[in-house]
C-alpha cells in the first residue's frame, strides 16, 4: 500500500503541482470563463444543497451541544454559571463551528469530489470531454468552485445558527443553571458582527481549499479502482492538516492581537 | 454494522488467534501514516483554539497563569481525544476503507472465503484491535503536543511557564486522564468498525470504492461526535470532583 509520506523533494514537487492546478482553476473562475457553463455550476450547487447541507448542520449541531455542556460545567466550576454564554459564544462562533464545518466539508464534499472526478478519469470520461472540445478543467473543476462559493456562505451562516441553537438547548434547557434571558444577555454581549464576518472568512477559506484539493486529487487520479480509493484517502489527509492550519492562522490573524471582548481596556 | 461489531468481538476472543502478524503490520501502518498529520493538527489546534482564545480572555483579567488549569479541561478532556479521532478517521480509516474496498472489488474477499479463510477474523479483527490500541496511545501523544501548543501561546503572551505548570498540575486528575484514554480507545473502535464495514460492502467498480471512502468518513465523524457528547456528559455528571478548579 502506498503512503503519502515521501522525501522532501517529492513534497515540494507535489505542492508545486497542486498550487499550479489551484491557481488555474481559480483563474478560470475570476476570468469569468466559467460562466459559459453556468448551468453546470447551478447543477453542482443543487447537488451541494441537497446532499451535504443536512449532514453539515447536524455535525455543527452536535458540536454546539458539546460547547454548551463544557461551557456550563466550566463556568459552574469557577463559580459563575450565569456566564456560560461567554464560553458558548466564543467556542461556537470563533473556533468550533469553522472547524467542524471544515471537517464535514472535507469528509462529505471533498472526498465526494475525488470519488466522482477520479472515476471519471479512470473510465476516460475526462479525455472524452477534451476530445469533444469541452475544456474539462473549466467544466468540471471551476464550476464546482463557483458552486461552492455561491452556496456555502449561506450554508455556513445557517450552520452557525444551528450551533447557537444547540448551545442554548444544552446550557439553558439541559443543564438549566441560568435563565434564558440571562444566558442570552451574556451570549450576545460577547460577540458582534465583525466576529461573524471573520468566522465566515475562516469557514470560506477552508471550503475553498477543500474543494480545490478534492478537484486536484480527483482530476489527477490514476491506477484503476484502487487508485480512486487511494486518491480519496490521500485528499483527506491533506485536507485535515490544511483545515487545522487555516483554523490556527485565522485565529492568530483575527483575534490574536485583539480579543474583541467587551471588558477591560 | 452492529452484526459486524458482534462478529468481530466474538472472533477476536475465540481461539485460534491467527491474526498476530497482520495486527503488528496494521499497527505500524497506522503509526507511520498518522504521526505527522497528527503532530501538525494538535499543535495548531492547541495553539489556536484553547491557547490563543483563552489566553486573550485571561490576559484581560491579568490571570494568564490560569491557562494551565484551562488546558486540563480543554486539552485532556476534549480536544486531544477529539483531534486524534478526527485525524485517525481521516487518515488511517480512509486508508483501511480504500484497501478493503479495493480487495472487495477485485473479488479477493470472496476468494479468501472460498479458500476457507474467514475475512472477519483475518482482516477485520487485526484492524479493529490495532486501531483501538493506536488511537489510545496517540491520545497521549496528542496530549503532549496539544499542551505544547498551549505553552507556545503562553510564551507568545510573554508570560513565564512556571505558573502554567503549577495550575496545570494542581488541576489535573487521574480521572481526567483515564477518561481521555478510554474515550479515545472507543473512538478507535468506532472508526475501525465503520471503515471496515464500508470497505467490505463496497460495490460498483472504481466509483464504488471512492463512494465507500466518502460514506465511511462521514459516518465515522458523526459517530465520533455523537459518542463524544454522550461520554463527556456521563463523565462530567458521574465524577463531579473533576470539575472543581483548584
Amino acid at each position: 500500500m502506498e503512503t503519502s509520506i515521501g522525501g522532501p523533494r517529492q513534497w515540494l514537487e507535489a505542492t508545486g503541482a497542486m498550487l499550479r492546478f489551484c491557481f488555474r482553476v481559480m483563474g478560470e473562475v475570476y476570468g469569468l470563463k466559467v460562466f459559459r457553463y453556468f448551468g453546470e455550476a447551478l447543477r453542482q450547487a443543487g447537488i451541494l444543497i441537497l446532499s451535504s447541507t443536512l449532514v453539515i448542520w447536524s455535525l455543527i449541531f452536535i458540536i454546539g451541544l458539546q460547547c454548551g455542556i463544557e461551557g456550563a460545567y466550566f463556568n459552574r466550576s469557577v463559580g459563575s454559571p450565569a456566564y456560560a454564554g461567554v464560553f458558548a459564544a466564543w467556542c461556537d462562533l470563533r473556533e468550533l463551528v469553522p472547524y467542524s464545518f471544515g471537517y464535514m466539508m472535507a469528509a462529505k464534499v471533498g472526498t465526494g469530489i475525488v470519488a466522482e472526478l477520479g472515476s471519471m478519469r479512470i473510465s476516460d470520461e475526462i479525455d472524452a470531454l477534451e476530445v469533444m472540445g469541452v475544456p474539462s478543467m473549466t467544466f468540471l473543476c471551476s464550476t464546482k468552485l463557483l458552486a461552492a462559493w455561491m452556496v456555502l456562505p449561506f450554508v455556513y451562516l445557517s450552520g452557525v445558527g444551528a450551533g447557537f441553537l444547540a448551545s442554548y438547548l444544552a446550557v439553558v434547557q439541559q443543564i438549566g443553571e441560568v435563565s434564558s434571558g440571562g444566558y442570552q444577555l451574556i451570549f450576545w454581549a460577547f460577540q458582534n458582527p465583525p466576529d461573524l464576518l471573520y468566522s465566515v472568512i475562516k469557514g470560506m477559506t477552508m471550503a475553498t481549499v477543500i474543494v480545490l484539493v478534492g478537484c486536484y486529487y480527483g482530476y489527477n487520479a490514476s491506477g484503476g479502482p484502487v487508485g480512486v480509493g487511494t486518491a480519496t484517502a490521500k485528499s483527506m489527509v491533506v485536507n485535515i492538516v490544511l483545515v487545522h492550519i487555516i483554523g490556527m492562522l485565522g485565529t492568530q490573524l483575527f483575534w490574536g492581537a485583539n480579543p474583541r471582548a467587551p471588558i477591560g481596556g | 454494522m452492529m452484526i459486524l461489531t458482534g462478529k468481530t468481538l466474538v472472533s477476536a476472543l475465540r481461539p485460534p488467534y491467527p491474526y498476530g502478524g497482520e495486527f503488528v503490520s496494521q499497527f505500524l501502518f497506522a503509526l507511520k501514516l498518522c504521526w505527522f498529520p497528527l503532530l501538525i493538527s494538535t499543535v495548531a489546534f492547541g495553539y489556536g483554539a484553547p491557547g490563543l482564545q483563552a489566553a486573550n480572555f485571561l490576559v484581560l483579567f491579568g490571570a494568564l497563569d490560569r491557562l494551565g488549569g484551562f488546558f486540563v479541561l480543554a486539552s485532556i478532556r476534549e480536544f486531544a481525544p477529539f483531534v486524534t479521532a478526527i485525524v485517525l478517521a481521516g487518515v488511517a480509516g480512509t486508508a483501511i476503507t480504500a484497501d478493503l474496498g479495493a480487495r472487495k472489488i477485485r473479488e479477493e474477499l470472496d476468494a479468501l472465503q472460498v479458500l476457507g479463510v474467514d475475512p472477519v477474523k483475518n482482516l477485520v479483527v487485526p484492524r479493529f484491535l490495532a486501531l483501538m490500541l493506536v488511537t489510545g496511545l496517540f491520545d497521549v501523544y496528542a496530549l503532549l503536543f496539544g499542551i505544547f501548543g498551549g505553552i507556545v501561546a503562553t510564551l507568545v503572551n510573554g508570560a513565564p511557564l512556571g505558573p502554567f505548570w503549577a495550575t496545570f498540575f494542581t488541576n489535573a486528575s487521574t480521572v481526567d486522564l483515564w477518561g481521555s484514554v478510554v474515550k479515545c480507545t472507543l473512538f478507535g473502535a468506532i472508526i475501525a468498525i465503520v471503515c471496515c464495514y464500508k470497505g467490505m460492502t463496497a460495490s460498483g467498480g472504481a466509483e464504488g470504492v471512492g463512494r465507500a471512502v466518502n460514506q465511511a468518513v462521514v459516518v465515522a465523524f458523526l459517530g465520533i461526535f455523537a459518542f463524544n457528547y454522550v461520554f463527556t456528559q456521563t463523565l462530567l455528571a458521574t465524577h463531579p470532583e473533576i470539575q472543581v478548579i483548584r
